[in-house]
């Protein structure tokens, strides 16, 4: 139950040699729903990304599954994309399958039908045609968590996924993600400034601030006076 | 229609000129598509300038040295041409590639300067050698030589390699440009995908500058994936609408810069700046009567 899925040890991150989170040690159990919270320039970005590999940690180990290695489903912000490639939300969610698809062969049907599958999960199958471009911001993102189950992952990792997206569509993504994480048992990271958000759906959080790094349950970490603490204002 | 008669005739004197001009048309755009999704336009500016200094530091320094002499220079002057821009074309757009990831300074003004600083070292290195001087000045003006049969098949093999490397790779490159993170998150080498796209668009540049000059080797990278992006509603349609008018353009270009003896090279650019204003005006037409 507590099998541990992400483990950080003495982990520093930032960049070019420049730390913006040091001495950072914790522990993101297999199946948990962990949100990462903080204020801007805190580091969550940079967390996420060093854990998917995408930023090398500056100094420490990251410790992951390595038999079979984990595989990452990540979504990155939707205001990421250029606008310029002709995409298709479809042709944005076949990009799931590619790290399964050998060198200049075709994407086997079976692959495609799956992917179809991921957007009839996520609800994106009737714009999936659509320019991926011209989709609302809600639209986007649910394309790109299609794209990252396409990828069959153990963990779901979501950078801001509700910015730019209005609160009715804010509501049901975050619902929407916690389906999947109950009746997938996917282990979900996600990176949010909305606390409300996480009061609902997350069950530990990391909060990076200034420097420091508090983490727990939603019911340990969040509570009035730590708030209270970390927003320097007096409880009445 | 007696133009189009003789161009096509078996006999036409430069008939492999017309198949090297024809067959830079189709494959330019196949590589300026990916110069204009990753926003690297000046990109597609300044290399084939880059590639075409590199073809006057070819033919200058083995005269300077004393390694050739200027009357047996002839026989290898093709050869030395397409190592100077070759290894001109790849360091350049390895180095502009790298600091650009790097995010060092200013992209346009590395660009520019770059441009810049390769044109007038052209013209300093080939005032000092009369020789290269005026093969060069040809190349710059966009005036098409004649092209023996083993330069069209040199030619037309190393853009077989380009399109065929584009076609085999197009999902990897593709995604890569696109979504880098998702990219590394699949386990993708993102480096050594980067390393080959710049490495056609390299060859891809040398090639058309060798056989077309850097006036129209520009014009073919970025006009017709510019003009193909005005209407192409997906990838695929992107890619054949550039690479088809970049060879049609270039065909019809050459027709015209035959028949009223013209500059090849600065007809066939002229032509698909015409046919961009065109297709430009044509769209906002047709979306403003589509409201």
């Amino acid at each position: 139950m507590n099998d541990p899925f992400i483990r950080l040890d003495d982990l520093a991150i930032g960049y070019q040699g420049q730390p913006v989170l040091s001495a950072l040690s914790l522990t993101v159990v297999r199946g948990s729903f962990t949100a990462i919270l903080g204020a801007n320039g805190s580091g969550k970005s940079t967390l996420l990304k060093t854990i998917l590999g995408l930023i090398p940690p500056i100094g420490g180990h990251i410790h992951l599954p390595a038999n079979p290695p984990a595989v990452f489903g990540y979504v990155p912000q939707a205001t990421d994309f250029d606008p310029l490639y002709l995409l298709t939300g479809r042709d944005v969610a076949l990009m799931g399958v590619y790290g399964r698809v050998k060198l200049g062969r075709p994407i086997p049907p079976r692959e495609r039908a799956f992917v179809t599958e991921c957007l009839r999960a996520t609800g994106a199958e009737e714009f999936a045609r659509q320019q991926f471009a011209e989709l609302s911001g809600g639209q986007k993102q649910r394309i790109l968590i299609a794209r990252a189950l396409a990828t069959r992952p153990d963990a779901l990792v979501l950078d801001e996924p509700t910015a730019g997206v209005d609160a009715a569509a804010t509501q049901a993504l975050l619902a929407f993600i916690s389906q999947l994480h109950e009746e997938r048992k996917l282990t979900i990271l996600l990176v949010t400034h909305d606390l409300p958000l996480v009061r609902q759906h997350a069950q530990q959080v990391i909060w990076l601030h200034q420097g420091q790094v508090l983490t727990g349950t939603v019911a340990n970490v969040l509570t009035p006076e730590r708030m209270a603490e970390i927003f320097d204002i007096e409880i009445g | 229609m007696e133009t189009l008669r003789q161009v096509l005739s078996p006999d036409f004197l430069l008939r492999n000129s017309v198949y090297t001009s024809v067959l830079i048309g189709f494959a330019c755009p196949l590589v300026g598509m990916f110069l204009v999704l990753r926003r690297l336009v000046f990109m597609g500016v300044a290399l084939p300038q880059i590639s075409s200094t590199g073809v006057a530091v070819a033919l200058s320094v083995p005269l300077w040295l004393g390694i050739m002499q200027p009357e047996h220079a002839a026989h290898s002057e093709h050869l030395l041409a397409f190592v100077g821009s070759t290894a001109f074309s790849l360091a350049a757009i390895l180095v502009l590639a790298f600091l650009d990831r790097r995010r060092r300074g200013l992209p346009e003004g590395r660009l520019g300067s770059a441009y810049v600083v390769a044109a007038a070292l052209s013209i300093l290195l080939l005032s000092k050698n009369r020789y290269a001087e005026v093969g060069w000045l040809d190349l710059m003006k966009g005036e098409v030589i004649t092209i023996d049969n083993v330069d069209l098949i040199l030619t037309a093999a190393a853009l077989a390699v380009v399109v065929i490397a584009l076609a085999l790779f197009h999902r990897e490159l593709l995604l890569v440009s696109f979504d880098r993170a998702m990219a590394i998150t699949l386990g993708k080498d993102v480096v050594t995908w980067d390393v080959l796209l710049y490495v056609l668009i390299g060859l891809t540049v040398s090639m058309a500058v060798l056989s077309v000059g850097p006036l129209i080797a520009f014009g073919f990278l970025l006009v017709p994936p510019l003009t193909a992006h005005l209407f192409a509603a997906n990838m695929r349609q992107f890619t054949i609408f550039a690479s088809v008018l970049g060879g049609i353009a270039s065909f019809v270009g050459f027709c015209i810069a035959y028949r009223f003896d013209l500059p090849v090279g600065p007809a066939e650019v002229v032509l698909l700046g015409l046919i961009y204003a065109a297709a430009f005006g044509l769209r906002k037409l047709v979306r403003r009567k589509a409201r």
